[in-house]
């Protein structure tokens, strides 16, 4: 595989998402909550007049909210899949990166939730990243039919 | 009538013109039957159109052609060369009429007659030769095409239409961050500017998707002309309002409802001339069409002054097709009698026929209509006539709904949906919590009242007696009352899908971005009730039983006065009576426990019976609720609806009798259902069997809950004794102390693989666990 990846922090992991889904980063206000919505999905947002999902991938992958005050504006790919746009909630956005290589099978378990977003190892400018899935993340832990697809 | 003309000019070229081809290719094979089909479906139609205008030159030459077209179709004629070129040049003719009509230019010759001969099965070669130098003749009159108008795909004014929304949410948002930040008075004047342009263009493009619902109506006369004289009826259309415009895609849905509205009028409403006679009506009956528009609704009115509507025969109906049964039938009043005709599976026509017996019922004209968020009401006067109106929206995309906020959140209804709002503090409102569930009285009426903060579990511990309660209609006609801690506003909303994980949690229908630039979120009414584990069946008829007689506003409690199974007048209070059911005899059962009745496959408490029937009689139940429990009382027959104005003098010991009492004159008895649910209550526990619940997953709680309770079970989350255990896959009990284990799985593979296991929204494999353990109970 070739392109630009966007590599962001999750849960103090480096991660690569493909740069060519990513609409662009955002600095995201307190998103309006949904009540009885699944616990990955943050609540509702808005940018230029489009309404976003927000979806907080650390509640995606199971993994514990992060601890200690949460960021004030925290930052967001926004991306588009299924014809409606998501806001994905990441630690930290760092760079854009080249990618080297194609994307390479995983040889180890990551962690349940880390396993289902995954889709494979990059080689890139800034070292090899774990090439993460937006349709995993978006779906969240519920529906364990997504790593399959 | 121009703007029709100039729609039949356009649909005629661009038909000529997708035919050009057409023509070509049956020339070469007169015998292609699909071509042959295409060029007769032109004729047809130009026919058919040149009915409404006053074209007969037209018309007598479409008519010629579609004549002999018909007589090939049918094999009566062969497709020959000399046939073929009479069709081709009829279809040049009417091209270039068609032509003159846009031009607004007379249509010179008269060479129709020599072009009608032709098509004649003996016609001579002579007149075939002619052809060719008429229509060299008229080329060079053809003015080059004035384009007046153009066609474009919908799909592309929906998109038009869907960015020019978004520039309007736009511009909500720039306006919101002016606000906020001090701005040089020249950047203000022009997003003024801009802002008047936006809406310009927006009220430009909304009318770009509005057509006339002319375009609906012109096709009306011609329907009723045919269907009056096929059945043998006269009748009068009388259209108004046919300049009020609409959605285009609004005209395409209603287009079929209407259809079979009218058609229900003609068949059914009004009589034939000999009848109408008699009643000393005028022979020729009138059926008026309007259209008008209230505020963003449309609103069309099919009256007829037909026989009206008979509510007797349509309750008769519905009793004999098992809808209701007859004591509920025999106290529905006339409106809500007409009402059933928009049930499924009834029709009023003595046999079907023709004209309506198609197979669609107005079941689906309402559900048609509800589905763009439009409503179906009916108002029928035996022997004087009947009014449908049908109420639309006039887009699909924006819809008029109502703000309300909780816990400071905001929250959009649909308006449709909305019935009356009340404030819970009111006189004549009044809230009563009973056991699980709070009802609401409204006036006279009792309706289930859910509480929003709750179905949303958002932890808004706002009491329900200072909130405002918004009454809700539901597509079955249902009402309920929903509290919410305020009211903001009525607002026209451009509703945007939302993504398919907040779709799925089953509470929301859409969302939508306020001028501030807030997503807020369409609740799904529907989903709403359902969340809140509303029963409607039971509740909707509860309601309705004890909705008073038009003229009834005597004080005092109402009562059900029946005849009980040993033949005495006995009065119970109507608030406590659930519904009327009818079970035969096999369904009561004398055991150890008492006396129960299996109802709708739950097994009830029974009273009012103290030995079993004779075999073959139906026993009439009906069954007392306190909200959460109901037990069954079987009775003979009932009697009426009436006021206890009287004393009820008590009598001596409490038992199931509370006293006597003087009702029309004789003495009743009136029951006493607070010692009934005592008693009921005070049965040992094993009666009512019991399901745990492992965790306190909410799923189990919202989901699984209502149907456990519905099977007849006490539901506990506490570990201890249970008839059965249901869990979640991994956290399923280990079980000690259940008669059965259920591990619910997240997919059907899951569950086929795994013991005790069942796929969580497998209704019939749940209904079969809960059942199975119930047998073993018994057994």
């Amino acid at each position: 595989m070739t392109g630009l990846l966007l590599v962001v922090a999750i849960a103090g992991r480096r991660v690569a998402l493909p740069a060519s889904e990513v609409h662009s980063v955002i600095e995201l206000d307190a998103p309006s909550p949904i009540p009885r919505a699944p616990a990955h999905v943050a609540g509702l947002s808005a940018l230029r007049s489009r309404v976003l999902t927000v979806v907080d991938c650390r509640a995606s992958l199971e993994l514990a909210p992060e601890p200690g005050a949460p960021a004030v504006r925290p930052k967001a790919a926004v991306v588009e899949f299924e014809g409606h746009l998501y806001a994905l909630l990441v630690d930290a956005v760092e760079d854009v990166a080249e990618a080297r290589s194609d994307c390479l099978p995983l040889r180890t378990a990551l962690g349940r939730g880390w396993d289902r977003v995954a889709l494979g190892m990059v080689e890139s400018d800034a070292g090899p990243l774990l090439l993460v899935g937006v349709a995993g993340l978006i779906a969240g832990p519920g529906d364990p039919c997504i790593k399959a697809a | 009538m121009d703007d029709l003309l100039a729609e039949f000019v356009a649909e005629s070229r661009e038909m000529l013109e997708t035919l050009g081809g057409e023509i070509v290719a049956w020339e070469a094979d007169p015998g292609d039957r699909a071509r042959l089909d295409s060029i007769f479906r032109f004729v047809h139609t130009v026919k058919g159109n040149c009915g409404f205008f006053d074209l007969p030159r037209l018309q007598a030459l479409s008519h010629a052609a579609e004549d002999a077209l018909a007589d090939v179709r049918a094999g009566r004629r062969a497709a020959d060369a000399a046939l073929v070129s009479a069709v081709l040049a009829v279809i040049d003719r009417i091209g270039d009429m068609v032509e003159a009509i846009d031009a607004g230019r007379d249509f010179p010759g008269d060479g129709d007659e020599g072009l009608i001969r032709a098509l004649e099965p003996d016609a001579e070669t002579a007149e075939e030769l002619a052809l060719p130098a008429l229509a060299e003749t008229l080329s060079h009159q053809r003015p080059a095409a004035a384009q007046r108008s153009v066609r474009l795909p919908v799909e592309l004014l929906d998109r038009v239409m869907s960015g020019v929304s978004d520039m309007v949410l736009a511009r909500n948002d720039l306006a919101r961050r002016l606000r906020e930040t001090p701005t040089d008075a020249a950047i203000e004047g022009q997003f003024e500017r801009l802002s008047a342009i936006i809406a310009e263009v927006r009220d430009a493009m909304t009318r770009t998707r509005m057509q006339r619902i002319e375009t609906l109506f012109i096709a009306l006369p011609r329907l009723v002309r045919d269907l009056s004289a096929e059945l043998g009826k006269q009748v009068l259309v009388d259209i108004e309002g046919g300049d009020v415009e609409l959605d285009r895609e609004m005209i395409e849905t209603i287009r079929d409802p209407l259809t079979h509205i009218i058609r229900n009028a003609i068949d059914h409403g009004i009589e034939t001339p000999a009848q109408r006679r008699a009643v000393g009506k005028r022979e020729i009956g009138l059926l008026t069409l309007a259209a008008r528009q209230s505020g963003n609704q449309i609103m069309i009115d099919v009256v007829d002054d037909g026989r009206g509507i008979d509510g007797q025969r349509l309750v008769d109906k519905a009793v004999a097709a098992g809808l209701i049964d007859a004591a509920e039938g025999a106290r529905m009043p006339e409106r809500e009698r007409c009402g059933l005709i928009f049930e499924a599976g009834l029709s009023t026509a003595e046999a079907v026929t023709a004209i309506s017996g198609r197979g669609v019922g107005m079941d689906v004209v309402r559900a048609n209509i509800e589905r763009v968020g439009g409503a179906v009401e009916l108002d029928s006067t035996p022997g004087q006539g009947t009014r449908l109106t049908i109420r639309v929206p006039l887009t699909l995309s924006i819809i008029p709904a109502l703000t309300v906020g909780l816990g400071g959140q905001r929250f959009a209804i649909p308006r449709s949906a909305v019935e009356e709002i009340v404030h819970a503090g009111e006189d004549g409102i009044e809230l009563s919590r009973l056991a699980t569930v709070t009802l609401a009285r409204i006036r006279d009426r009792r309706l289930p009242c859910l509480a929003l903060g709750e179905v949303l579990c958002s932890g808004s511990a706002a009491d329900i007696a200072a909130s405002r309660l918004i009454v809700l209609r539901l597509a079955g006609g249902n009402l309920f009352a929903l509290a919410v801690d305020e009211l903001h506003d009525h607002e026209e909303l451009v509703v945007k899908p939302i993504a398919p994980a907040v779709m799925a949690i089953g509470l929301y229908a859409g969302t939508t971005l306020t001028d501030d630039g807030n997503p807020i979120l369409l609740l799904d009414v529907a989903g709403i009730a359902r969340a809140g584990g509303l029963s409607f069946d039971a509740q909707e008829r509860a309601s309705r039983l004890a909705e008073p007689g038009a003229d009834t506003v005597l004080p005092g409690d109402k009562v059900l006065l029946f005849v009980g199974l040993d033949g005495r007048r006995r009065a119970v209070r109507m608030a406590a009576v659930g519904r009327i059911d009818e079970v035969g005899p096999g369904a009561l059962q004398f055991g150890a426990g008492g006396p129960q009745a299996v109802v709708d496959d739950r097994l009830l408490s029974l009273a009012g019976v103290e030995s079993p029937p004779g075999v073959s009689d139906i026993v009439r139940l009906f069954r007392l609720t306190d909200g959460a429990r109901e037990i069954a009382y079987a009775l003979r027959e009932v009697i009426d609806i009436r006021t206890l104005d009287g004393e009820v003098l008590p009598a001596a010991a409490p038992g199931e009798i509370e006293g006597v009492t003087l009702i029309d004159g004789e003495p009743a008895e009136v029951i006493d259902a607070h010692w009934l649910f005592a008693r009921i209550a005070s049965e040992p526990a094993a009666r009512q069997p019991v399901c745990r619940l492992a965790t306190d997953d909410p799923w189990l709680h919202t989901f699984l809950r209502p149907l456990a309770e519905a099977a007849g079970y006490r539901v506990v989350t506490e570990p201890g004794e249970a008839d059965i255990a249901i869990g979640m896959e991994d956290d399923a009990p280990a079980e000690t102390g259940a008669g059965a284990v259920i591990r619910l799985r997240t997919t059907r593979e899951e569950a086929a693989g795994a013991p005790d296991s069942v796929y969580r929204y497998d209704r019939e494999g749940l209904a079969a666990a809960f059942a199975a353990a119930r047998r073993r109970i018994a057994s």
